[in-house]
């Protein structure tokens, strides 16, 4: 173990005996791994978490629900800290409360993206940001696509969330499943862009991640106690506002497609729908666009 | 011989008086212009004098010297063409020193002795009223624009030699209209667009009916193609006519910037303007050495429609902060300050992201960082005084297929706003108002009183939602206009709800 100045970041070489034993098996794996915060527990069941940087609201709300539902079943959850599902995976895992990682494609010492400041403060909290390339390296392109075989190797499934057919979650995939790891992807719309490479993963044998239990159950965690994705609608509403909320969706539309489907003035439905986002039913993702919260 | 003759200069939109004075006395012959002019108006010798002598009067060899005072005031412009021959014709003996005394003259010379119109006519003839003349004499084409200030003699010349005539013959008022302005100028504006062909869009719509009831501003965000540059050409159309005080100051205005339309000397409907992206900074506030006024004053009393926000420079656009306002804007040149009025309806169009079609998944090409670049374009103190926001989502196939009951037509609205601007005229008599979107923050509690369970959905809202008090105000002003809208006097929670949903678009509402 060398320091490298900086109090919180520690180098581990490889031959370390804390240099993650998952890495050992594969031949292209970095010399050095620079850690702020901790490495991930080898004892732990570990999922990766990748996906799209321009994601829908859709893969956003998935992303957070399943890397919360894994984290509050003792899952560590990996992923990249990028814009986009990478981001809201280590939000949900932050929610679970078991310790979340990233790998960065810079040194551990730069957040990029600034977007994601909250994250880099709070993951080494009690997880740790890790990295492959020395302190003060610049976030370079080719240097995203590399870290990706890092995340895939220290995970014991890699979960895809959202892809479009040339996305870098892909590559992911393609060093998973090089590395012999299970690949489990979310099902998408198929006239959806960025479901193309999900379904496309799918369709050459990836899991399917239709529940929080059937990938705990390839991890061999009995499923505890843990929030449902799907959800029945149960909740009681004015015949108007369940009008209304009923034409909503994961998927937000703007409010003149809502006006279209709506019998009500205008003037009613947007009325009906503040209500609904203060009671917190609903969300206003983007300027006059509407979604379910869950 | 000495003589003196009054004519006028512009100033920013202020009107002058200038004094022409003439002195034709023996020495070598020449011909001195002074009193601080432009090269324009020294032109005007040979002009004058060419004139003069197409006409039959011969110059005699004898020393002309011009004078225009006040001194130390710039003068620019051919109007002083006419009066600077008046007052030699006065100082030669052709003219009596009586006839031209308290009679305004404007006008530009040719050669042959014809005479030609001017820009600022409506502003001149209001200053010799105020200023007590007998009379103004103007080119011909000018008359009908001179006409719509009542209660002075306004004589229309198309040459030099009537000229001459009518200051000899005194009778200024043979070709007074009766009672002009009511009957021949101040008629209800036609349009050739409608409200009506607007197909889905409905909420715009509705934001835009909103928007013009209590003259707010107005942000329409969408993909390209998705109607809102055309719900903004048709904003004009349901926006009531001016009362014919409004109309006189508009006119005043488009008269100064000599855009005043040949056929219709008064400007019966709220001016609509829609300045390219290109537009210069000096283009929107007003510029020159002697400013003109910019688009941002060419719209006052009506809409300043700026198409594409984002592509406008960053300067162009933080201009309007101020006047937005102030309702006016200040421009100090080295000739002194000139205050524009600037009380117009900003309504503006953008796409949401560089391609245009985020949140669109499927369409938008934009990397992450983009979307984010796109929309620093607009500064947030900008995107805080828009009153009024909405998206124009992409339009369905089957809202243009299928055959629907049409909108209400630009007519049936526009009697609706008529009554809302009626009733703002009256709860606002008295007072700098005149519409809801100028109420300021210590006025709101007498202006927008709001009901027990509006209140809380306010409050509720507030801690939510994080508004900063401007935004409430503007809350609670556009709730005022829909409650007027609904003939309501009392803030219903309905009327909150709406206009919260019309709040400004935070960056946040992008965040990916």
């Amino acid at each position: 173990m060398e320091n490298t100045g900086e109090k919180e970041v520690i180098c581990y070489h490889k031959l370390h005996r804390e240099y993650p034993r998952r890495l050992l098996h594969y031949v292209d794996m970095p010399p050095r791994l620079f850690v702020r915060g901790v490495l991930p527990r080898e004892d732990r069941a570990t999922v990766a978490i990748v996906g799209a940087r321009m994601c829908s609201y859709y893969g956003q709300v998935q992303a957070f629900e399943y890397a919360k539902a894994l984290s509050q079943a003792g899952v560590q959850i990996i992923s990249g800290m990028a814009r986009g599902i990478d981001g809201h995976a280590h939000r949900g895992a932050l929610a679970g409360g078991t310790p979340t990682f990233a790998v960065l494609g810079c040194g551990v010492d730069i957040c990029y993206p600034r977007s994601n400041y909250d994250l880099y403060k709070k993951i080494p909290e009690q997880g740790g940001l890790l990295s492959e390339l020395p302190l003060g390296y610049e976030p370079l392109p080719r240097n995203f696509p590399l870290r990706n075989r890092i995340i895939s190797g220290l995970a014991d499934l890699v979960l895809v969330i959202e892809a479009k057919e040339k996305s870098g979650s892909l590559i992911t995939a393609d060093f998973a499943l090089e590395q012999g790891k299970t690949v489990y992807a979310l099902p998408g719309r198929v006239s959806d862009e960025l479901s193309y490479g999900c379904n496309r993963l799918i369709e050459q044998g990836a899991g399917i991640a239709c529940s929080v239990e059937s990938l705990l159950e390839e991890l061999g965690i009995s499923p505890g106690k843990s929030d449902k994705l799907l959800i029945k609608s149960q909740i009681r509403l004015e015949s108007q506002k369940n009008m209304v909320y009923s034409c909503l969706d994961l998927q937000p539309q703007n409010l003149n497609q809502l006006l279209e489907k709506i019998p009500l003035s205008p003037e009613e439905v947007m009325g009906i729908l503040l209500e609904l986002q203060l009671e917190e039913l609903i969300v206003e993702p983007m300027k006059n666009y509407y979604a379910k919260i869950k | 011989m000495f003589s003196s003759v009054l004519s006028a200069a512009i100033m920013g939109v202020e009107c002058f008086p200038v004094r022409v004075e003439a002195d034709v006395s023996d020495g070598l012959p020449m011909f001195n212009m002074v009193g601080y002019l432009t090269s324009q108006v020294r032109e005007a010798q040979d002009r004058v004098k060419t004139a003069m002598r197409n006409m039959g009067i011969a110059l005699p060899p004898k020393r002309v010297t011009i004078n225009l005072s006040p001194g130390d005031l710039r003068k620019d412009g051919p109007a002083f063409d006419l009066p600077i021959a008046a007052a030699i014709l006065t100082a030669l003996g052709y003219l009596e020193e009586v006839m031209v005394k308290d009679v305004l003259i404007v006008g530009e010379l040719s050669l042959d002795g014809s005479v030609h119109p001017v820009s600022g006519i409506l502003a001149m003839v209001d200053k010799a009223k105020e200023m007590g003349c007998r009379a103004c004499v103007l080119p011909k084409e000018n008359w009908r624009e001179g006409q719509i200030i009542q209660g002075i003699p306004v004589a229309g010349v198309s040459t030099l030699r009537e000229t001459i005539e009518m200051l000899r013959s005194g009778d200024f008022e043979r070709f007074q209209l009766e009672n002009p302005v009511g009957e021949v100028f101040y008629r209800e504006p036609e349009y050739s667009l409608d409200f009506d062909e607007i197909q889905g869009q409905e909420a715009v719509k509705r934001a835009a009916v909103v928007a013009a009831a209590g003259f707010h501003n107005f942000l329409m965000i969408g993909p390209p193609g998705a109607g809102k540059t055309m719900v903004a050409r048709r904003l004009p159309t349901i926006m009531p006519q001016p009362s014919l005080e409004e109309c006189i100051e508009i006119s005043r205005i488009y008269s100064i910037a000599g855009l005043l339309p040949a056929d219709s000397p008064l400007m019966a409907a709220r001016p609509f303007r829609a300045p390219h992206h290109t537009l210069s900074p000096q283009a929107l506030a007003g510029g020159g050495r002697i400013p003109r006024p910019g688009e941002i004053t060419l719209a006052h009393r009506g809409i300043l429609f700026l198409d594409e926000l984002t592509e406008f420079s960053r300067v162009s656009l933080e201009i309007l902060r101020q006047p937005l306002e102030d309702r006016q804007i200040s421009i100090a040149r080295a000739m002194g300050s000139f205050c524009f009025p600037a009380n117009c309806m900003v309504v503006a169009a953008m796409n949401p992201c560089g391609c245009g079609y985020f949140p669109d998944m499927n369409r938008c090409t934009c990397r992450p960082g983009d979307i984010s670049k796109y929309l620093r374009k607009i500064s947030g103190p900008l995107l805080d005084r828009m009153d009024i926001c909405v998206e124009a989502g992409a339009v369905e196939y089957q809202d243009i297929a299928v055959k629907r009951k049409k909108g209400p037509s630009s007519a049936e609205l526009r009697k609706e706003i008529t009554r809302v601007h009626k009733t703002q005229e009256e709860r606002f008599r008295g007072t700098e108002i005149r519409f809801n979107s100028q109420i300021p923050g210590s006025e709101l509690e007498t202006y927008c009183p709001v009901e027990k369970q509006g209140r809380e959905l306010l409050e509720k809202a507030y801690k939510k939602m994080n508004f900063s008090i401007r935004g409430y105000h503007r809350i609670l002003k556009t709730a005022r206009t829909i409650a007027d809208l609904e003939g309501e006097e009392i803030l219903l929670k309905s009327h909150i709800s709406e206009a919260i949903c019309y709040r400004k678009a935070d960056k946040k509402y992008w965040k990916i």
